[in-house]
């Protein structure tokens, strides 16, 4: 076991184009750390370096203490989950697991014993003999986590290993990673875009974007207090909604309505004030709007909405609306597909909401919940 | 629907797979399987097709090719010529496929060199031969450049000699045949995912663990399907030994092919020609046997 830590890491290609710029990240002994972003925004390629996979172009990388930098990647005392399982099919589930100590020339008795251990804590013991082909998903994805745990490594390294996976099978297998980590106590980094898996499994998250580390901190706090628009809009699902808006003295004007911010507010962010007169980046997110019809007794200030369309799934309505205001993009390019062509707000109704789509709605508003951002930097006030 | 329409309808189903199937079946069984059955037939008659009312011969003509020491060096001579082709095939096909598909060699380097090691497939089997008899004659480029480089000490008559002549042919068959192996085994290196090697990296294998871990068994289902393949054809090779050697001298080139020919066509003994043929047919059932069971298991 060992802490990983990444000083000012960059990787630029052939072409000059730069994957990774200036990473700092410090993983401590035994945590579990989470790096996340868009598609392309280097996670992986970040990982691939830990991993010694990809060449650094500059930068410190330190594993244990001991600078890896220049190591071949069997020597940095690692074990990687690949997104594939890489799991050889011509060799059975207990080869696979052996396969470094095999490789290291580990008589077989030993060899099996630890096999059999692992096989035991990843209830695999009678899959042994299997080839990976006649496992299923889940199966496989435990063998290549034993693969991992045979070498009994400073830190486990998994690039997206859930996404494979159907989505009950994901739920479980989230778990299952996560208490066995917790289990072993090992360092671990896990590369993944899906946020759910962000906020669930980690005991704190990098967001990546552009090969730019934009916050790290734990999920809680990402949630809460995004350092930016895009982690703002990044982290939760549905997305958080941005728009524009004017700040009037108390009051945030957009479009056709106006809101008037409580002054703890102000008290909040001593910076919002220099921003009276002038243009803000206002956020909400979408559990954070309510149907007023049902929340009456709290009153909340509400804004005039339309509803496009409405997705029921049970437990809540995800419920796509448009008002009169002008949508900020947070730079997600995954954040697009939660609004459609008609629609520039999502908010997240409980399901005893009559709602329905076409309907003029008044849409309560938490303006305790706001989250400010500046209009050019995108950098939250 | 009537009982009488169903009934129908149901040999309209059953009767539609063989008539589709009816235009190859007859193609076949004209240029394939009549032949064969017309030889399996003149290897028990006496004067096969050079008389009219030719006589039941029994095994006659396999008792005589039993007997005959050239037919006995034909097949080991075809074996040597066969096993020797199909495991160099292999080699240089593998060792050519390795390096087409390794990162470390320059792309346009990689480009000029699988044009220049898939050269040899563009030529037939008569070219072939006779680009070998020009290099290997006595005064040929190969004993000179071998000679410059001290390696012999005279002109060596490859074709010629009977120390060398069935290795020059084998050579030739070798140069001939590669490509084959040296494509199939190349487009299986492409399939074998990349994150094979990385976990193997990471794992600590060394280059030759690799090889022999991940390369050789991901590839085993192409070399066995190919090996198969190309004992079955080198089998019945023809042309480049007929052209090369002609079978000499003094039959140390002789194979089962050359040997049925020469009977047929210049002994006109059709009648052994024929039972040597079933031998040849035999011998290449059993191997193409071994290649469709091992397709199924597959």
């Amino acid at each position: 076991m060992a802490e990983v830590i990444l000083e000012n890491i960059c990787k630029t290609y052939g072409n000059n184009f730069r994957a990774i710029d200036q990473l700092n990240l410090s993983v401590e002994d035994g945590e579990f750390l989470i790096l996340v972003g868009p598609s392309g925004c280097g996670k992986s390629t970040a990982l691939r370096m830990i991993a010694g996979l990809e060449d650094i172009t500059s930068g410190s990388l330190r594993i244990g203490g001991v600078d890896v930098v220049d190591m071949p990647p069997k020597d940095r005392d690692i074990a990687m989950v690949f997104q594939s399982y890489a799991l050889y099919p011509h060799m059975t589930v207990s080869e696979n697991i052996a396969f470094s100590m095999r490789l290291a020339g580990k008589p077989k008795a030993e060899r099996k014993k630890r096999v059999d251990e692992i096989a035991k804590t990843l209830q695999l013991t009678s899959l042994l003999d299997s080839k990976p082909a006649n496992l299923s998903g889940g199966q496989r994805q435990r063998v290549a986590m034993g693969r991992a745990m045979v070498r009994e490594p400073a830190a486990f390294l998994m690039d997206e290993p859930l996404s494979n996976l159907d989505a009950k099978l994901r739920v479980q297998m989230r778990a299952e990673i996560t208490s066995l980590q917790k289990q072993l106590g090992v360092t671990t980094i896990y590369v993944t875009h899906d946020q759910i898996e962000a906020m669930t499994m980690g005991d704190r998250v990098a967001v990546l974007k552009g090969g730019v580390l934009q916050q790290v901190d734990t999920p809680k706090r990402l949630y809460e207090s995004p350092v930016n628009a895009f982690v703002a809009g990044f982290i939760g699902s549905p997305s958080m909604n941005l728009f524009e808006a004017t700040l009037m003295g108390d009051e945030l004007m957009s479009g056709s309505f106006a809101i008037r911010l409580q002054d703890a507010a102000f008290v909040r962010r001593p910076g919002l004030r220099s921003y009276a007169g002038r243009k803000i980046v206002f956020g909400i997110r979408p559990e954070d709007l309510y149907d007023s019809s049902l929340e009456s007794g709290r009153k909340y200030q509400t804004i005039p909405a339309k509803v496009t369309s409405i997705e029921e799934l049970g437990s809540e309505h995800i419920v796509h609306l448009n008002i009169d205001a002008v949508r900020v993009d947070s730079g997600d390019p995954d954040a697009v597909d939660d609004f459609g062509l008609a629609s520039n707000a999502v908010a997240r109704f409980e399901p005893v909401s009559a709602v329905h789509s076409g309907s003029e709605i008044r849409l309560a508003v938490d303006d305790a919940k706001f989250h400010f951002f500046d209009p050019e930097t995108h950098l939250a006030i | 629907m009537t009982r009488q329409k169903r009934s129908h309808h149901r040999l309209k189903r059953a009767v539609a797979p063989y008539l589709y199937l009816s235009p190859s079946l007859l193609i076949i069984g004209l240029l394939m399987l009549l032949p064969m059955v017309t030889v399996i037939g003149y290897s028990f008659q006496n004067s096969a097709v050079l008389r009219r009312d030719p006589t039941f011969a029994g095994l006659k003509h396999y008792q005589a090719i039993f007997a005959d020491p050239v037919f006995w060096a034909s097949l080991w001579h075809t074996l040597y010529f066969t096993c020797m082709s199909v495991v160099f095939h292999m080699t240089i096909g593998m060792v050519f496929a390795l390096m087409l598909n390794s990162d470390r060699i320059n792309p346009t380097l990689r480009n000029i060199l699988r044009v220049l090691y898939i050269l040899p497939w563009l030529f037939t089997a008569v070219i072939i031969a006779v680009i070998w008899r020009l290099l290997l004659e006595p005064n040929g480029v190969v004993n000179s450049v071998l000679m410059q480089m001290g390696i012999i000490g005279s002109k060596v008559e490859w074709f010629s000699s009977p120390a060398t002549a069935l290795h020059a042919v084998t050579f030739a068959n070798i140069w001939a045949g590669y490509p084959l192996f040296m494509v199939s085994l190349l487009a299986g290196l492409q399939g074998i995912p990349r994150d094979f090697y990385e976990a193997a990296d990471i794992d600590g294998a060394k280059a030759y663990q690799k090889l022999i871990f991940i390369t050789i068994p991901q590839l085993m289902p192409i070399i066995i399907s190919i090996s198969l393949l190309d004992f079955i054809w080198t089998m019945q090779v023809f042309p480049l030994i007929w052209i090369t050697t002609g079978g000499g001298p003094i039959y140390s080139t002789e194979v089962l092919s050359t040997y049925t020919y020469k009977l047929a066509f210049s002994s006109y003994n059709l009648s052994q020609a024929s039972a040597s043929a079933v031998v040849i047919l035999l011998i290449s059932l059993g191997l193409t046997l071994l290649y469709i069971r091992y397709q199924k298991a597959r």
